[in-house]
């Protein structure tokens, strides 16, 4: 599946990450070294720090120890290579503009300070608009699209970010069927392409099926590899405290 | 009126320093009021009182320049406050905007008090800053509002993507490499500004409704949010003139008040007609929709009764079709429509069947169902 030959580049290697508010520790003390060119998915019970994990990586918080290296440099000197699709609940959708507009906001990371969009961010908006099948719904309004179709807008913000590595906080939640299989699709494509792809995930009758790793989370990391290898009942027990069986 | 306001000098100056208080605090307030922050200026507007009072017992000056610095003082120091509550305690942030609000404005007017108790008449006027007066606008004053108006909008205009990153998706910006603290922090201050400029116009109690009301308005009329900031400017502008003159005409009468009165027209009018997102057009639409639904329905039941008989033309009873469509809804108006429409015709009285036009038209939408279902 994955040539070996791939597996000792990191794309991301976290160290000793321990997250904490105020004195509940979110996440305690993992290791996690995401492999260039695979495609992984975070899982873990509600409240395992998978959102931490993925901001964390981010540095959108501040860690209480540990680190993060992407390509082997701190997030600051290599965000250009990081693309972030959040969870799609997290903004509001009644903001007044349309799906053009908010794919155009993948570009600003490469704009930089002041500088606006042009014609040649639009381009790269619609292709990737066309990608995720919403380039006819270009001009429509955000607060009149469906689960599904936010999702795409989403996804395709990330796509045109051009990056490396794609770090996506529950892309499945509240979406379509066809949707579904468009993101898996489009993530399997990027995964041919050489990128890196992190998906925190929550449905396990999928992950086989979509996934070639896995990372087991429950504040602490249970397990992390391939999903042939780890993803088995008595990992799933540790990670869910037996609440879950596949 | 018009005429009279550009011929006399004191309304000239009165209406173009209300015109500049009234957008920036719209402009401003789009942001705020797309952000939830509505209250923000609402508890920086009240916390800017004891820097007016402050700076006067401290320089014994009633210069508007002096005053105002001490407002833009304390209104600053009100939002660091917020922000570090909100920061280094387990207070939500509509709680630290009630802690920040309620004290600094207990505390200005604790002071206002103290200094009106004073034997001497040189505090006389502080307290206009309450409520406002447009009147005792200058035209020196005008100058330096008109300037910070400028710098306002430049700075807006400049960084107009990435305040759209701050609004819509901080967390987003923040990961694309844009410190948005840097942003939030220039905001503030952006507001800061556009709250002391108004304090002599509208004063410390309801200047907030000149940065939330425009912008509530003119959210209802636009889906872009750059027309969004213009027409809340325009709102916010407008509203300022009219209130200001008509305080200005009227002696005595603060002006913060009235522009308040001008404005809740404008929220109103817009809450109600404005299209799309007017209660009123809400209404018109959900009739609309119900009238489609009950000609769909009526169709669909009689379409089907026809599938049952060889003879296209047969009449069916009025009672089965009550029967068969939705209940409540006026069966005989729906018909009459139907057969306006050419889609139905009443083969002898109380019998009605479908025409070839309604079968088309039947299948058509319950096409459109099943592709939808799809």
């Amino acid at each position: 599946m994955v040539t070996e030959t791939n597996t000792h580049v990191s794309a991301i290697k976290i160290e000793d990450l321990t997250v904490a508010y105020r004195d509940k520790p979110v996440l305690w003390d993992v290791d996690l070294d995401v492999p260039a060119g695979v495609l992984m998915a975070v899982s873990g019970p509600n409240g395992a720090g998978k959102t931490t994990l993925i901001k964390s990586i981010l540095g959108l918080i501040k860690p209480v120890a540990g680190q993060v290296q992407v390509f082997g440099m701190s997030y600051r000197q290599n965000r250009k290579t990081v693309a972030y699709v959040p969870q799609k609940s997290s903004v509001d959708w009644d903001f007044p503009t349309d799906v053009l507009d908010v794919v155009l906001m993948g570009r600003y990371g490469h704009l930089g300070w002041i500088k606006r969009p042009g014609k040649k961010d639009k381009d790269l908006a619609k292709e990737a608009l066309d990608k995720v099948g919403m380039l006819h719904l270009s001009y429509r309004q955000i607060n009149q699209l469906s689960g599904g179709q936010k999702q795409r807008v989403f996804l395709a913000r990330a796509l045109v970010q051009d990056a490396m590595v794609y770090l996506m906080d529950e892309p499945f939640q509240g979406i379509d069927a066809v949707t579904e299989r468009t993101i898996i699709g489009l993530l399997k494509e990027l995964r041919s392409l050489g990128k890196t792809v992190l998906v925190v995930h929550h449905d396990l009758q999928t992950v086989k099926e979509y996934f070639d790793r896995i990372a087991l989370l429950n504040i602490r990391l249970i397990v992390a590899g391939a999903v042939d290898d780890i993803f088995t009942d008595e990992n799933l027990k540790k990670t869910y405290g037996g609440l879950k069986t596949f | 009126m018009l005429g009279e306001i550009f011929s006399d000098y004191t309304l000239r100056t009165v209406s173009i320093g209300s015109a500049v208080v009234g957008a920036c605090g719209a402009v401003i307030g789009s942001f705020a009021v797309l952000r939830r922050q509505s209250l923000v200026g609402d508890a920086l507007t009240h916390s800017a009182l004891p820097g007016i009072v402050l700076a006067f017992i401290v320089t014994g000056s009633k210069d508007i320049s002096v005053l105002l610095t001490g407002a833009f003082i304390s209104a600053f120091i009100g939002a660091a406050f917020m922000r570090f509550i909100i920061k280094n305690t387990q207070i939500k942030e509509d709680t630290s905007l009630g802690i920040v609000l309620s004290v600094f404005f207990g505390l200005g007017i604790v002071l206002l008090t103290y200094v009106q108790k004073q034997p001497d008449a040189t505090q006389a006027g502080l307290e206009t800053f309450l409520f406002g007066q447009a009147a005792t606008i200058m035209q020196r004053d005008v100058v330096f509002m008109s300037v910070v108006m400028l710098v306002i909008l430049g700075v807006v205009f400049t960084f107009w993507k990435e305040f759209k990153l701050l609004v819509f998706d901080a967390e987003y910006g923040q990961s694309s490499g844009f410190n948005m603290r840097y942003m939030d922090i220039l905001l503030t201050v952006l507001m800061v500004l556009a709250i002391v400029l108004g304090l002599q116009t509208v004063g410390v109690v309801l200047m907030s409704a000149m940065v939330v009301a425009p912008a509530a308005s003119a959210r209802q009329w636009t889906d872009k949010m750059g027309i969004m900031v213009l027409l809340s400017a325009v709102f916010g502008a407008f509203s300022a003139v009219i209130g200001a003159v008509v305080s200005s005409l009227y002696t005595k009468l603060p002006t913060g008040p009235v522009i308040v009165v001008v404005l809740s027209s404008v929220v109103f009018v817009s809450l109600v007609l404005s299209p799309r997102r007017g209660i009123f057009w809400q209404l018109v639409k959900y009739e609309k929709n119900k009238r489609a639904l009950r000609l769909e329905a009526t169709l669909a039941a009689l379409r089907e009764l026809s599938m049952q008989h060889e003879d296209k033309c047969h009449g069916h009873e009025e009672c089965v079709l009550r029967v068969m469509k939705s209940e409540g809804a006026p069966l005989g108006k729906t018909l009459r429509l139907l057969s306006q429409k050419g889609w139905a015709t009443e083969v002898t009285r109380g019998k009605w069947a479908i025409t070839e036009e309604g079968l088309k038209e039947a299948d058509k939408f319950l096409h459109l169902i099943k592709d939808n279902n799809q």
